[in-house]
């Protein structure tokens, strides 16, 4: 959020877009700097895709503005569109062309021609290890060789900014995977990524992430700059993991004791916002009173969800 | 490969390449392209005859005289009339037409000889089954005619003239024995091209709009022309090639004599399936869904059908309606075809009809590209 304009690649200033009476977008400020991977969050409806496509210069903004590169996307489209990837939620193929032919189809739509588009479409065909599928017709492909290969056709013209729209969504954790490991691949050689998500250990790996709620930008940065927030770690408090049987058990007694703030379920172990002064003796003592006795007790940092959930409270609830 | 798209045209290729293999692979566009024309031209072909032969006729004869049996020859001879059955009571007639055995009956009255010959009126009942407005009229001019022949040969008898006093030579020009499928072929050519080309055009983009691959589109470098144009030029491929079978069906299926210039008719054909393609495609944008794009071509199309002078004469059209039909390319379409087929016209003297398709093909195709929006909503 606070690199040197100069070397932002992405910038909106207070991108707003309305659909008649309802805000999809609000007053949305951020930049993203030259090789970042930017994930994007925030529940359905949020307005993601429509800053997405706002971005990409397919949806005018209704105030504000939105540059990539130095271009305004609006007014400017055209300069953009050349050097802008994009893959949708959906992944746009052509079902009765096959993977090669999809392949041809969107290196001949961005100029690409003769031997060029012949080694570029080699290229992506390593990068993506479609060769197998090749022929394949895009409707009969699986949800992750879809999703490849929507990549390597948003990759296709060798875009500078990639935009990606929950690519994740319904793939395998295979798939998934190597497509982050892709994407790593991708910003090292200096492309700069747009990643929406539900995934928070996808927002993890991020270098920089933004969380959109109700149309608006509720906090933007890197994760463990946001993770320092004093939103999130209120003064004279704690984080605990404790790792013991019977969580939900457990959960409940402990959620009662004075001094707990705020407790979840996580896995095989819970994890309690506690005030500073409490002492750890007297969670074991509850625990024991339920029977349970083996029990593991840490210090911990928030994560990225502490950082959304704390951050979404304050704003549903006005200042906390 | 050193030509390079001019900057307007940009993504044309790759977008023509692109919809040949979509056409050819998406056997349901190809069906609903090629099967309703045909099965519109031959079923229109056949069905639409209105030349009316050898209808069902039941003769009650009271006289049964020689005059009577010439009389009622008379009737056959014409080849509207073949006699189904002789009857026996003027209730049996009736009953034949009523229940539709006949389409006429033929009453001669016991004294039809005695009063021919003694120089009176000799009156002749026909009845006609009113329930069918073609065959109708058919009986009862033939009707008309075969009495008004039968008393012009007694009364030149009587008077010793060899000739009518006045005689007129109707000469039916450019369809000499007034065959149906010449009148009505051409014209169903027209609106089967019509069904093919506007449903598929209208599909096509409001498809990709529903796929989500028009976003795609959208947001590379693809011009609006280039769009337009690498979809339309697939279509008219197939149009034409649908066009061309169309014309084949109507020389060799239904036998129809071409008169005038084969280029010309190809020239008409074509100028009229890029209007309507342009049409299509101007749906195309507009419409949001395939339902609507569905609906908004039916609207187009179903007055054409009725307006264009297809079935119903412009001529006798209430103003408003001849108005109308002057906006449908069909209209021009039509004409063009049954100058250039049944009248053998010649480029001077249809121009004005090639040059208007052209004009309405042109502004409906530039509407296209001009009022589509390179953003979604």
């Amino acid at each position: 959020m606070n690199e040197p304009t100069n070397n932002a690649m992405i910038q909106c200033e207070n991108l707003t877009k309305r659909f008649g009476e309802f805000t999809a977008v609000d007053r949305v400020t951020f930049s993203i700097a030259k090789q970042s991977i930017f994930g994007f969050l925030g529940p359905n409806g949020s307005g993601k895709s429509t800053v997405i496509r706002m971005l990409c210069g397919i949806l005018e903004p209704t105030e504000g503005m939105g540059r990539i590169a130095g271009h305004d996307v609006s007014r400017d489209a055209d300069a953009i569109k050349g050097s802008l990837g994009y893959m949708s939620q959906r992944f746009s193929l052509y079902d009765e062309l096959t993977a090669n032919e999809n392949l041809q189809f969107y290196a001949r739509l961005y100029g690409l021609r003769g031997e060029a588009m012949k080694t570029r479409r080699d290229e992506l065909i390593a990068l993506t290890h479609l060769e197998p599928y090749i022929d394949r017709r895009a409707g009969q492909l699986s949800g992750g060789w879809k999703q490849r290969l929507a990549m390597a056709c948003a990759l296709v013209h060798s875009p500078t900014v990639l935009f990606l729209d929950e690519p994740t969504a319904g793939i395998d954790p295979v798939a998934r995977r190597e497509l982050w490991d892709l994407l790593f691949e991708l910003s090292s050689g200096g492309m700069t990524l747009f990643v929406t998500t539900h995934y928070m250990d996808e927002a993890e790996r991020c270098t920089h992430v933004g969380y959109i709620y109700m149309s608006k930008l509720v906090v933007c940065g890197a994760p463990d700059d946001l993770k320092q927030l004093p939103a999130v770690n209120p003064p004279g408090t704690k984080r605990l993991d404790v790792t013991c049987d019977h969580v939900t058990a457990g959960l409940r007694v402990v959620r009662k004791l004075e001094g707990v703030r705020a407790s979840t379920v996580f896995g095989q172990s819970m994890h309690f916002l506690v005030e500073e002064s409490m002492p750890e003796q007297s969670i074991r003592d509850a625990l024991a009173g339920v029977g349970i006795h083996q029990v593991d007790i840490r210090l911990i940092g928030p994560s990225l969800e502490d950082v959304f959930v704390a951050l979404t409270r304050q704003y549903a609830g006005g200042p906390a | 490969m050193t030509f390079r798209m001019p900057k307007f045209l940009r993504g044309f290729r790759a977008i023509l390449y692109k919809e040949f293999i979509v056409i050819f692979r998406d056997r349901t566009t190809l069906f609903f392209m090629f099967f309703p024309p045909l099965l519109q031209i031959i079923a229109f072909g056949y069905a639409l005859d209105n030349d009316v032969k050898h209808m069902a006729m039941a003769v009650y004869d009271e006289d049964r005289t020689a005059d009577s049996r010439q009389l009622v020859d008379a009737f056959v001879n014409t080849q509207t009339f073949r006699v189904v059955k002789r009857v026996d009571s003027l209730a049996e007639l009736e009953s034949m037409v009523r229940r539709g055995q006949a389409y006429a009956g033929l009453e001669i009255p016991p004294d039809f000889t005695r009063k021919l010959h003694a120089g009176q009126k000799a009156d002749v009942q026909v009845l006609i089954d009113g329930s069918n407005s073609t065959t109708a009229l058919q009986a009862l001019n033939t009707a008309l005619g075969v009495a008004f022949q039968q008393s012009v040969r007694i009364l030149l008898g009587e008077t010793n003239r060899r000739e009518l006093p006045v005689e007129v030579r109707p000469q039916v020009l450019y369809n000499p024995s007034m065959r149906a499928p010449n009148f009505f072929v051409p014209g169903v050519i027209g609106t089967a091209l019509q069904i093919a080309t506007v449903f598929a055009a209208a599909m096509s983009i409001v498809r990709e709009r529903e796929k989500g691959t028009l976003e795609q589109l959208l947001v590379s470098p693809l011009s609006r022309w280039g769009l337009m144009l690498g979809k339309i030029v697939p279509y008219l491929c197939v149009s034409m090639t649908m066009a061309m079978i169309l014309f084949l069906i109507l020389r060799w299926v239904f036998f129809v004599p071409i008169h005038g210039s084969l280029v010309m008719l190809v020239v008409a054909a074509f100028l009229y399936i890029f209007a309507l393609l342009s049409l299509g495609l101007l749906i195309s944008t507009k419409a949001q869904s395939q339902n609507e794009a569905l609906q908004m071509s039916m609207t187009v199309m179903l007055p054409s059908i009725f307006f264009s002078g297809f079935i119903f004469p412009r001529e006798t059209m209430p103003g408003i309606f001849y108005a109308f039909s002057t906006i449908l390319p069909a209209t021009y379409f039509i004409e063009l075809m049954r100058a250039i087929i049944l009248r053998g016209a010649s480029f001077l003297e249809f121009w004005r009809h090639l040059l208007i398709l052209a004009v309405m093909g042109g502004v409906l195709f530039s509407l296209c590209a001009l009022r589509f929006k390179r953003k979604i909503a």
